[in-house]
């Protein structure tokens, strides 16, 4: 590894050097002038402007006042695109803060609306400055200025590196429509500057080897990028994010449920309540094993409203219509399944009194099993009034009717 | 300049006629020469500190927050005090690159660098603490609104959550900003160095750069834009810290000043900070005379005016809380300044309204022993105010019987350190590797560096 | 520098007493009508004029404070509009015999019923009333007197040190602006509502007048140079200055008045949003809504970019509508305690602008008659006027 590092920065080092000491072979790009003070390069840079060129430049070591005047530049434009970008930012967060909280995750928080515009003004107003920076910054370097460009023939030549330490230089491109070489150099002597050179392309017909873009290796590194960078993305958002480091709380040591353990003797996690302990709320059925006719002396409890009814329905629906049908036709969806179960219409059932019913609900008969473990007492009750409803509902009388 | 500039208070900038190449020189020195004994010795200091914190930070990680001596009611202390404490820190570097740039103030120029740097520096060190401060801080990426597994959206209205984006803008934007302010300096240091590996990074990170004025207009253009962003936008995550205590219903937390009293506090403690620090740089550095008395001098005016800003915030709570009516308000200050951490609160009110009053005096402002002993007690105030805003407001509930006290356990203490240690070694890293002043800036404000204007003034001259 | 005093038109004056005179005489028509609505209007006429005297003499003091020359050409228009605190003191006579139609704090025997009001009472109780509003008037007097003393004894001497005393004056009167300002804005317009406290109250009064001076100074300083009254060398950079704190003011506003809103909404404590509430009721609403935008929004779009900063056009139109956005925030302050069911809008609320501006030029006028437009020898005016950005 270590060899590796040092060849890569020898061979750095030599590509330093023999791009700075070849002497250039290309085109010529364009002639250079130096000056001393800020007042001679606003007069050359107004003679140039004058003169008519149009492809020069003017290279100083910090922005000097009112050479955009001198070199007749439009105004930058790169304000409308901060503009653009903040608004687009604003909206932005507008429509995410709306969707996520207001639409598609509705949750309330402290009695505010789902979409409440004071409180997305801060995140609003974020995004806006963050989609303007960056927007703006990019635009200026790559749209504006067209940077990155470590190649310009300008680099590395004696005048790059006065103007950015303590010249003022002018440069005029050969690429101007009015460039002619003497001419130019004629010009540029009567600026009193001072060393006047030219600058060539470093390699000549440049621009005529094929873009470095479609180099092969140029390619491949950006595929590779592009892999890894995918790979990195989904290892991140779908693995990394999901990974506990440090899981104390599921692993402490704790009995769980049903489960072996060997911790007590039995082998079970589990342990039986102390001997005689009673639930919470339990009352004893005392009427178990006694006769019909004292347990019809059972009384409903409730009173007959619409809400115990209804309540009543609910439970018969889930409890007792799987086999004896929604209706108490003995129809359920089980049919078929088991021994089908009687209905709950006939003459028999019809003049069981409440309590026989109560019985037959808390402790089961022939097939069907005791529902005194999940069916609360009040809802076995609810459910017997609503059962003498389905029984009426299907012997109904004449004075049944309304205005009988 | 005709007129008798002591009556118009601009004294020169840079002291001397300084020569273009001369700044080059001294500003790249750091950067060329082989650091001193002072320098390595400086970085022994925050190293170690700095790895005192990170053992501090690995066992809270791994045995969990129980360590520190957070509790109820005390739930947040020394954790969230730190993060708004470096936050707080980190504005001084935008307010002078941003709000100072938009003032025009010329003499920005020769700290504006140094403060940016220690506004990254300071944001990164207070990000640390949100994230540990929740306890499991591997879960934080669902702070951030993608579509995640739970189909869960984080709620926009948190002020928490505004805290996210907030200090995550803040971060990029100054990041942005200083390295847009670094290229030119790139481009000059890279014309400066032989070849060499060192060459071609600075060659990668000047982009190029040609100190073309075609390039100068649109960079101006950008940078008057990014101090026009930044100038709200350091106003707003202040703000948006405030919010996080000031959008509750807890006494002593909710009151409508928070907002600017916090910025107002944020940039007293920054120019604290980095008064502290360029003092020392000045006379390690060798650039007296481009970071001058006069820059320091200002820089103790600026402290004078947010210290007294943060006075008037401090007797308007005190005075509205009684106003109020609202006994648990007033229990609250009463309790603030004569409870069981009153030395918390005299401590503040000392060292951030009593002691920068001094500044009223020119000798005051102008004695650097004096300003550097009032700097450093500014930050102490400062940190001791976050400290006195968050545990005194918690730590006597509403209800006696949840009552409670704070005390700092060694780990608190052992992450407070640490995250000096990481500020410090950040800042000394940066002032051996980067240029700490911003080397085209200057050299625009040297004497004779701009055209006379002479089509404006007739040849008055 | 060569200066020809120029006169104000006649027509200037003229205009200044006939709109003085007609809102006097609205007033008076208004006190015989509805004495409590009068004093309503007449306290924010009163609360305005502080906004402009004082906020004018605030500029004044800033411009010593922090060594700004862009603003030396321009400084008499501030000293001249300082005198409005001369009258202040007279103005705030009338008021003194509405305080039981304005405050029901002023009322024993409602403070003897509520227990909120009688723990206030030591601080909300006419002496001290008194005593705090003279205070203030006398700060503001003294340093009215010294410095534009000071300031016009230098256009005959131009005896430099007259700045430099001057620059202790403008430093002294900083911190007391501040808190004259506060006192003044909890005491007449925050104790409107006794029950009612905010912290920032004294800050969002405070960034109200900054944006009411500036754009005065704005209005004038655009005008005269437009009438040439001013030194030619004025140019876009003083505009854009001016420009710019107008805007930077006027956003910082925006910021006071969104975070005071922001924090109450948030937090729903009954104690405070009923505030807020009352500004909510009826046509109440409509005013909110259009304070947003006229205050904050209009503006800030406007004068966001460059090249509107340096048109006079656009900076006389924002300097008037400035001027009204900081009327109707007084109004929106002060009279939903007057009528909290719906905005009252009549003939009588027609004795503002009158008043207003009536006051405004008559004072100018008379400031202007016998004084230089011009701080003629001030040491800092050239570079003032060679200003560059």
């Amino acid at each position: 590894m270590a060899i590796k590092i040092k060849e890569f920065i020898n061979r750095l080092k030599e590509y330093n050097t023999t791009w700075k000491t070849e002497p250039r072979s290309g085109q010529l790009h364009s002639i250079s002038v130096l000056f001393d003070t800020p007042d001679q390069i606003i007069e050359a840079a107004k003679a140039t402007a004058n003169a008519g060129y149009k492809k020069f430049d003017v290279f100083t070591p910090y922005p000097v006042h009112g050479m955009d005047e001198a070199m007749k530049m439009k105004e930058s434009k790169i304000g409308w695109i901060a503009l653009l970008a903040g608004i687009t930012g604003a909206i932005t967060a507008l429509l995410m803060i709306g969707w996520m909280g207001g639409i598609d995750y509705k949750n309330i928080i402290g009695g505010k609306p789902f979409f409440a515009l004071p409180g997305s003004i801060p995140i609003t107003f974020e995004l806006t400055v963050l989609f303007s920076a960056l927007v703006t910054t990019a635009a200026m370097v790559a749209l504006f200025n067209k940077l990155p460009w470590t190649s310009n023939p300008l680099h590395e030549t004696p005048f790059m590196k006065s103007v950015t330490s303590d010249k003022f230089g002018l440069v005029i491109e050969a690429a101007d429509k009015h460039f002619d070489e003497r001419n130019v150099e004629n010009f540029l002597g009567q600026l009193h500057g001072h060393s006047i050179e030219k600058v060539y392309y470093p390699i000549p017909d440049v621009g005529k080897t094929k873009t470095p873009v479609f180099d092969l290796k140029f390619m491949g590194v950006i595929a590779v990028t592009a892999i890894l960078t995918a790979i990195a993305s989904y290892a991140v958002l779908n693995k990394v994010l999901y990974t506990q480091p440090f899981n104390w709380m599921w692993e402490q040591p704790r009995l769980n449920p049903q489960a072996q353990s060997n911790f007590f003797g039995d082998g079970f996690g589990m342990r039986m309540p102390v001997e005689g302990t009673v639930a919470r709320g339990f009352i004893p059925y005392e009427y178990k094993g006694m006769p019909d006719s004292v347990i019809k002396l059972l009384a409903n409890p409730l009173a007959l409203t619409e809400e115990v009814i209804q309540r009543g329905k609910v439970k018969f629906d889930i409890f007792c219509s799987p086999c004896h049908g929604y209706y108490g036709q003995g129809d359920g969806r089980l049919k078929g399944q088991f021994p089908n179960p009687p209905t709950l219409h006939s003459e028999k059932v019809r003049n069981w009194q409440d309590g026989n019913i109560y019985n037959v609900i808390t402790n089961g008969q022939n097939v069907m099993p005791a529902y005194d473990k999940s069916v609360a007492r009040e809802d076995r009750w609810a459910i017997i009034h609503y059962i003498r409803v389905l029984q009426r509902s299907q012997n109904a009388k004449d004075t049944d009717l309304e205005g009988k | 300049m005709s007129f008798d500039s002591t009556y118009t208070k601009e004294l020169p900038l840079v002291e001397s006629k300084t020569s273009f190449s001369e700044i080059d020189n001294v500003i790249a020195a750091p950067m060329e020469s082989k650091p001193g004994k002072t320098w390595f010795l400086l970085l022994a200091l925050s190293v170690t500190m700095l790895l005192f914190g990170a053992v501090c930070l690995g066992l809270t990680f791994w045995f969990g927050i129980g360590l520190w001596g957070n509790n109820q009611p005390v739930g947040w202390a020394f954790d969230i005090t730190n993060f708004v404490f470096w936050i707080g820190i980190g504005h001084a570097g935008t307010l002078i690159s941003a709000i100072l740039f938009l003032l025009r103030q010329r003499w920005r120029t020769a700290i504006a660098r140094f403060a940016e740097a220690m506004t990254i520096f300071a944001v990164m060190t207070a990000g640390i603490f949100p994230l540990i401060h929740v306890g499991r801080p591997w879960l934080a990426g669902y702070l951030l609104p993608y579509p995640n597994q739970n189909n869960v959206w984080p709620n926009f209205y948190s002020p928490l959550m505004w805290d996210v984006f907030a200090v995550s803008t803040y971060l990029t934007v100054s990041f942005v900003f200083w390295y847009i302010g670094l290229v030119p300096d790139f481009a000059t240091l890279r014309d400066r160095t032989k070849a060499g590996i060192k060459k071609a990074l600075f060659t990668i990170l000047s982009l190029g750069w040609r100190n073309s004025n075609r390039h100068w207009q649109h960079y101006e253009r950008t940078y008057l834009i990014l101090a026009g962003l930044s100038t709200p936008l350091v106003l707003s995550v202040h703000t948006i810290v405030s919010f996080d205590f000031a959008v509750s219903v807890i006494p002593g937390w909710h009151t409508t000043i928070f907002p600017p009293y916090f910025v107002a506090g944020a940039v007293f403690s920054g120019f604290g900070m980095v008064s502290t620090v360029l003092i020392f740089v000045r006379k390690v550095f060798h650039m007296e005379h481009i970071i001058t008395v006069n820059h320091l001098e200002k820089m103790n005016k600026i402290l004078l005016a947010t210290g007294s800003i943060v006075g008037y915030a401090y007797a308007m709570e005190f005075f509205i809380a009684w106003y109020s009516g609202n006994p648990f308000e007033m229990f609250v200050f009463i309790n603030r300044a004569f409870g069981p951490y009153a030395w918390a609160y005299w401590t503040m009110i000392s060292c951030n309204v009593i002691f920068p009053q001094l500044f009223w005096f020119k000798k005051i402002r102008r004695a650097i022993p004096v300003t550097l002993v009032i700097v450093i007690l500014v930050n102490v105030g400062m940190w001791f105010e976050r400290f006195v805003i968050i545990v005194t407001s918690l730590h006597r509930d509403f209800l006696p019987s949840s009552w409670g006290m704070f005390v700092p356990t060694l780990y608190d203490t052992g992450i407070l350190i640490g995250s000096f240690g990481l500020f410090f070694t950040l800042v000394l890293l940066f002032a051996r590797t980067l240029p700490v002043i911003s080397i085209a800036e200057i050299k625009a404000v040297v004497p004779g560096a701009q055209p006379t204007h002479k089509h404006h003034t007739n040849g008055q001259h | 520098m060569e200066y020809i005093k120029k006169a104000l038109p006649d027509k200037f004056a003229k205009t200044g007493w006939i709109l003085l005179v007609l809102g006097i005489i609205i007033l008076a028509a208004a006190f015989a009508v509805d004495s409590r609505r009068a004093f309503f209007d007449y306290l924010w006429i009163y609360m305005f004029m502080i906004s402009i005297g004082v906020g004018a003499l605030a500029l004044v003091a800033l411009e010593y404070l922090v060594g700004a020359t862009w603003s030396t050409p321009f400084r008499r228009i501030d000293e001249f509009l300082a005198a409005i605190i001369m009258l202040l003191v007279l103005m705030v006579i009338p008021l003194f015999f509405g305080i039981h139609d304005l405050y029901h704090w002023s009322h024993n025997e409602i403070v003897s019923g509520d227990a909120i009001l009688q723990s206030k009472s030591p601080y909300l109780n006419m002496n001290f009333f008194t005593i705090r509003t003279i205070f203030c008037l006398v700060v503001w007097l003294f340093f009215f007197f010294m410095m534009i003393r000071n300031s016009e004894k230098q256009d005959l001497t131009g005896d430099p040190r007259l700045t430099k005393r001057n620059n202790i004056f403008g430093t002294a009167f900083a911190p007391l602006f501040v808190i004259t300002l506060t006192i003044t804005a909890i005491d007449w317009m925050m104790s409107l509502e006794p029950h009612w406290f905010s912290t920032m109250y004294g800050i969002y009064y405070f960034s109200g007048t900054m944006v009411a001076a500036f754009s005065v100074t704005t209005l004038f300083a655009v005008r005269l140079k437009e009438g040439h009254y001013l030194d030619p060398k004025i140019n876009n950079e003083h505009y854009y200055s001016l420009g710019a704190m107008m805007f930077a003011f006027n956003t910082f506003w925006g910021y006071i008045a969104f975070s005071q809103y922001l924090l109450i909404w948030y937090a729903d404590l009954p104690e405070e949003n009923f505030w807020l509430l009352m500004r909510w009721e009826g046509s109440w609403k409509f005013v909110s809504i259009a304070l947003i935008f006229i205050h904050f929004v209009i503006p800030f779009l406007v004068l966001v970019g460059r090249s509107q900063k340096t048109n006079p056009r656009i900076l006389k139109i924002m300097a008037i509508w400035l001027l009204f956005a900081h009327a109707l925030d007084l109004y929106w302050l002060i009279m939903p305690t007057y009528n909290n069911a719906g905005a009252p809008l009549g003939w009588q609320e027609l004795a503002f602008p009158f008043l207003v501006t009536g006051i405004t030029m008559v004072v100018f006028n008379l400031r202007a008659s016998k004084r230089n437009l011009v701080p003629v020898r001030d040491p800092k005016l050239e570079s003032g006027l060679n200003f560059h950005l």
